[in-house]
């Protein structure tokens, strides 16, 4: 079989459902984005960010409504679906009711008219993988809601010769445990045969735990792509540190006081971010609850709180304070003694964010 | 409490089952009754109330000249007509059901709504205010009185009721089945015939059964537009009457008429009693 993997090209996409409007509103903002061959991406953001519109708009469901989209450098825009190459998975499990898991998992490479023997080994790898080898001959409706979508994963995976394996949440009908096998068969079938993944969720871990390149989406706008380190440690905007992680970022609203120093309330901050065009405007000032360190007694950036409530996860310890009526959230290790009432609290300013218009200077 | 629950739900299911059953029993004890045993006293069970005769099933074959109306004829000119309709409604049917579930239609302010609606509405009409269009229709291409005419016109009453519940069952189907059907490498007729029809069989047999029924029972048009070349059932078993009533043979043909429609209930039944025809793909 010949390798048909491709790089995926998105050039200034952007689609709305009602183009017919005088004021359409758009699902999905412009933007352009390349997908390399034999990567894992994660599409991440709340429901009804344009997610799954992207994903339709490469599988060639929905076709964009400007912008162009390259499969290794050649335009596919007007390719219609079944031409396409593309494999997607949705979220409910797809199965055709009257065939047997067989036929099902079979189906796709009928359809494009491979060889008998080719179609076996295939389905015999793919069903192998997913555990349904002892399946395989009963009626696809008797099967239950994960196993019917392991067989619509199945059939995304059957074909060797796909462009890209689209994912829309497909794992949220299957129970946690094998969830995680088979996140992890997945990550192998990349790495075995460098199919190109892209995996959409709206689960933080999910993605941080699948895929190598995560995209975090917002109201039709990409708002950052990048690592996993990337996004927890430096998210490009306050939505990004609201989302990631867990609790969200702690955000505060600043005003500028010095060329890197910002004040809450009455405290200053010091930062390694350059303000000097900011001066005295508000800003906001982000920081993650776990790098906000516990300090003996005030000194530099430090922050004296007033202790509401702790609270105890097992393996770390989740304090929540206030500051005048700013909330902090921070997360210590559980061997701390936690003093009662009022501590000082340390903001490393390597960690601090600062974001102008809700964007990172 | 639990107990005169279960003594009334057991009264209730016996009352109606005498209910509908009871009209069948008598018909077919009618049936073999002569012109004595209907009209002396009432009676009930034969050879004890009464002598069983088969002159009753009897008139129903014999040829006009020895007092008895063919029906056989008429009979099967019913199973052509309702047939033939009903295959041409439920294709015809089903594609533009297909159409209206998955694809959008604009003209002027009409929406696939509309058109929906539209089809329906041929039903709504009372069926007297077709029966001048039809016949003046009919006797301009020169079909009345024709087995192809009924055809045509029971397709017209047929159809509506194929789209309305093929759109019906169309749009419990999750349009992701087409899409990943497309995906998987089938161009949409593919897709429609590979995966979405034989998805449909539940549907497909629901409106089969509607338009077998409905074409069955039609007496209004067939009465209406045909006269002496072609007849169909229900016309013929009304002819039966004069002015003796032939409550024996009146009993018998309407047995006979019913017969098609309880073996149509029967291949039914066992798609529905499985439980798959509504929510097929759920």
């Amino acid at each position: 079989m010949e390798e048909q993997m491709a790089k995926i090209d998105l050039s200034n996409i952007s689609h709305t459902y009602n183009p017919l409007d005088p004021k359409p509103t758009y699902a999905l903002n412009p933007f352009s984005m390349t997908w390399e061959n034999g990567k894992r991406y994660a599409i991440l953001g709340p429901s009804g960010c344009g997610k799954t519109t992207m994903l339709n708009i490469v599988s060639g469901l929905v076709r964009p409504s400007k912008g162009e989209i390259l499969f290794d450098e050649t335009p596919v825009t007007d390719l219609k679906t079944e031409d396409r190459n593309i494999a997607q998975v949705f979220q409910f499990p797809v199965i055709y009711n009257t065939m047997t898991v067989y036929d099902n998992l079979a189906f796709p490479l009928r359809c494009r008219e491979f060889t008998k023997e080719k179609i076996e080994e295939r389905v015999k790898a793919v069903s192998d993988t997913l555990n349904l080898s002892s399946f395989l001959n009963s009626p696809a409706r008797k099967l239950t809601a994960d196993q019917k979508q392991l067989i619509s994963l199945g059939r995304g995976l059957v074909r060797d010769d796909v462009a890209a394996v689209l994912m829309d949440e497909p794992l949220t009908v299957i129970d946690p445990d094998l969830k995680f096998r088979l996140r992890r068969n997945l990550k192998e079938i990349n790495e075995q045969y460098k199919t190109t993944l892209v995996y959409v969720t709206h689960d933080q871990n999910e993605a941080m735990t699948f895929a190598e390149n995560i995209i975090v989406m917002d109201q039709g706008e990409i708002v950052q792509v990048g690592l996993p380190k990337d996004l927890f440690e430096k998210p490009k905007t306050t939505f990004v540190g609201y989302f990631i992680g867990s609790p969200a970022m702690n955000i505060f609203h600043s005003t500028v006081s010095s060329d890197h120093e910002v004040k809450i309330n009455d405290t200053t901050i010091k930062t390694n971010s350059n303000l000097e065009n900011l001066k005295d405007k508000n800003v906001k000032l982000g920081i993650r609850s776990e790098f906000i360190e516990l300090a003996e007694k005030e000194k530099s950036n430090t922050v004296k709180i007033k202790l509401t409530r702790v609270e105890d996860f097992g393996n770390f310890k989740l304090l929540t304070g206030k500051m005048g009526d700013l909330v902090i959230k921070s997360k210590v290790e559980r061997e701390k003694p936690i003093p009662d009432g009022e501590l000082n609290l340390y903001f490393p300013p390597e960690k601090c964010c600062v974001y102008s218009d809700e964007k990172l200077v | 409490m639990s107990k005169l629950y279960t003594f009334l739900k057991y009264f209730f299911i016996t009352f109606w089952t005498v209910f509908v059953v009871a009209p069948f029993l008598w018909a077919v004890s009618t049936s073999f009754k002569d012109f004595q045993s209907v009209n002396s006293k009432v009676t009930y069970i034969p050879w004890l109330d009464f002598e069983p005769t088969l002159e009753g099933w009897r008139v129903l074959i014999k040829s006009p000249a020895k007092g008895g109306v063919d029906i056989v004829e008429p009979y099967f000119n019913s199973i052509f007509v309702t047939c033939t309709a009903s295959l041409i409604s439920i294709v015809l049917g089903t594609l533009a059901a297909y159409a209206l579930s998955r694809f959008t239609f604009k003209a002027g302010f009409v929406r696939n709504n509309d058109i929906t609606f539209f089809f329906i509405s041929q039903r709504i009409m009372p069926p007297i205010v077709l029966s001048i269009p039809f016949f003046i229709f009919l006797s301009t291409i020169g079909l009345l009185d024709s087995l192809l005419g009924l055809v045509v016109v029971y397709i017209v009453l047929l159809m509506p009721i194929a789209v309305w519940i093929m759109v019906d069952f169309f749009n419990r189907v999750p349009k992701e089945l087409d899409e990943t059907a497309l995906i998987d490498g089938c161009n949409p007729y593919q897709a429609f015939y590979k995966v979405v029809l034989p998805n449909s069989i539940p549907g497909l047999i629901v409106a089969g059964m509607f338009c077998i029924i409905f074409g069955w029972i039609d007496f209004f048009f067939a009465f209406i537009l045909t006269f002496t070349e072609v007849q169909l059932l229900p016309v013929k078993v009304v002819a039966l009457n004069s002015s003796i009533t032939p409550w024996w043979s009146l009993s018998a043909s309407a047995l006979v008429s019913v017969a098609p429609l309880i073996i149509v209930a029967f291949i039914v039944e066992r798609y529905l009693s499985k439980g798959n025809l509504s929510g097929a793909l759920k």
